[in-house]
């Protein structure tokens, strides 16, 4: 059984190499968190164009607005900067046999492609959207507690489990098709639901993406957190979502894994 | 058959070949098209106009910009280039009477052909959904002035692509010059807002650049968001620009192919 602290020294190295390597490629690092912050300004733009001819839209106001903005793309920029490009390489490597190299090092399969790299743009860019997030509770006059702050962290981080799981199902889909190129795309659409309150969504769509793919939960619960306080149904449902998906994922990755014939699959 | 046109036929037989991308850029772009719906009719609710607009009509503004994409719009030009030069595959161009701009331009053709079918499938297919939220103007100026603007929408598009794809004589990787070109792109062509719900002065700077051709500008004019004034203005500008990027395109290729080095053709 290979110990936490094992794990934890393979990731500080893993981080090590990606710093050292973003150094490295310092133009690059640019061009990508420039990248990163100019489709948060989209975001932004969009949301304050729209209120700029409303006071409110499905009964949330700018500043509530950009909080829910703020905190999925918070959630994304984790997702970015820890697991993206490990994640999205997955789908590379099994097709071309290269898999073989993860499965190779001393570790379980799923962690080892999935954290090899960290993207240092991401993880800048998600401080950009942390002060977005600041700023619009300041705005409000929101003061949260240490209590709700914890909280709010903690489904934070259940939204990145969630966003992860959904990656992770995705990219595995190349275990069984042979070109899963653009397959990302999919996981960019469902996710544009995320920016969505929760009130928009009615009918089918609300169905759909509230109850069976929990894109409208991963952002909603965390920022009603910090707008309204605890709610024990908004908190109770994300940790069931995250459980959910995370068994999800790692069952189709492993059913996946099974497949994998090397370089010949 | 001149040798462009067979160009054109190879690219109609490679991209059918890509038949089931495009399908699945089409049920991606059905679901953004929900986002979007869902988006503005929270917006719109309580409020019988936007900037002026109706909900139906700023659903069918949207709905035409996803469609102009699908007809006109650039994808992956960009990277096909840029990987023609990486490989060496540019090499052989170098060595036969043909001119590199116009048989990219060829295949282009062929694969908006293509991506066009699919994109009028994905609307048929949508259409019932949205039958009742659309409202097109049926004014014959709209459509006599909308196809040119189109076609030069479309060469406005392909040469910020082609220019784009020749920055790989200069860089290794250009993925980040081109997802940051999107990213402005996407804002200033109006594929996020409507333009005209910008406030005044900077829409009266926007309509200046580029990017107000590359997909807001042809969209205005069959939706009915613009007179005929500004239409007939518009193209005279539209017509500028793409005359410009054509020039600056065979610029960047003639100052190109001074750092090409020919290795690996």
């Amino acid at each position: 059984m290979i110990s936490f602290s094992h794990y934890l020294r393979i990731w500080l190295a893993s981080a090590r190499y990606s710093l050292v390597r973003a150094t490295m490629f310092r133009g690059d690092l640019f061009i990508w968190a420039s990248v990163e912050l100019l489709w948060i300004s989209v975001n932004v733009i969009m949301v304050a164009v729209i209120y700029s001819h409303t006071p409110t839209v499905a009964g949330w106001s700018l500043y509530e607005m950009l909080i829910l903005v703020g905190t999925s793309m918070l959630i994304q920029r984790f997702l970015m900067g820890f697991f993206w490009s490990g994640i999205f390489e997955m789908g590379r490597n099994v097709r071309n046999g290269m898999f073989d190299f993860v499965l190779a090092q001393p570790g379980d399969p799923l962690f080892m492609a999935s954290t090899r790299k960290l993207e240092l743009d991401g993880l800048l860019n998600s401080v950009v959207a942390a002060a977005l997030i600041i700023y619009s509770a300041r705005k409000l006059g929101l003061h949260p507690g240490f209590a709700d702050l914890a909280l709010y962290a903690f489904m934070i981080g259940c939204g990145v489990v969630i966003h992860y799981s959904a990656l992770v199902m995705a990219m595995s889909l190349s275990f069984w098709i042979t070109s899963s190129q653009g397959v990302e795309g999919s996981y960019f659409t469902v996710m544009e639901f995320s920016r969505l309150p929760r009130e928009a969504l009615k009918g089918a769509a609300g169905l759909i993406f509230v109850w069976i793919i929990p894109a409208v939960v991963v952002s909603n619960a965390p920022a009603r957190q910090i707008l309204h306080g605890f709610d024990p149904s908004w908190t109770l449902g994300l940790c069931a979502a995250t459980a959910a998906w995370f068994a999800l994922a790692v069952l189709m990755f492993r059913s996946g894994l099974r497949r994998y014939t090397s370089a010949s699959s | 058959m001149t040798k462009y046109g067979q160009a054109f036929v190879v690219g109609l037989q490679s991209n059918l070949v890509y038949r089931w991308n495009f399908g699945v850029r089409s049920l991606f772009w059905f679901c953004h098209l929900v986002v979007v719906y869902l988006l503005w009719g929270a917006a719109y609710a309580g409020n019988p106009s936007i900037g002026g607009y109706s909900f139906a009509q700023t659903l069918t503004y949207f709905v035409v910009i996803f469609v102009l994409q699908f007809f006109i719009g650039a994808f992956n030009e960009d990277y096909q280039i840029s990987e023609d030069i990486r490989n060496g595959l540019i090499n052989q161009f170098l060595l036969k009477p043909i001119n590199y701009f116009a048989y990219r331009l060829s295949v282009f053709a062929a694969a908006r052909v293509v991506s066009g079918a699919f994109g009028l499938l994905a609307l048929l297919v949508a259409l019932p959904f949205f039958r009742g939220y659309l409202d097109m103007p049926h004014d014959a100026w709209r459509i006599a002035l909308g196809i040119p603007a189109m076609a030069l929408t479309a060469i406005i598009q392909f040469s910020i692509a082609y220019c784009f794809g020749l920055l790989a004589f200069w860089f290794l990787d250009i993925q980040g010059f081109v997802i940051l070109s999107m990213a402005v792109e996407t804002l200033l062509g109006g594929q996020v807002v409507p333009l005209d719900l910008l406030p005044q002065g900077v829409f009266n700077v926007v309509r200046f650049l580029p990017f107000f051709y590359q997909a807001y500008f042809p969209a205005a004019i069959l939706t009915g968001r613009k007179g005929l004034d500004f239409a007939v203005q518009g193209l005279a500008i539209q017509a500028f620009w793409a005359f410009f990027l054509v020039c600056l395109a065979e610029g960047v290729w003639r100052r190109g192919l001074r750092h090409h080095t020919a290795a690996g053709g």
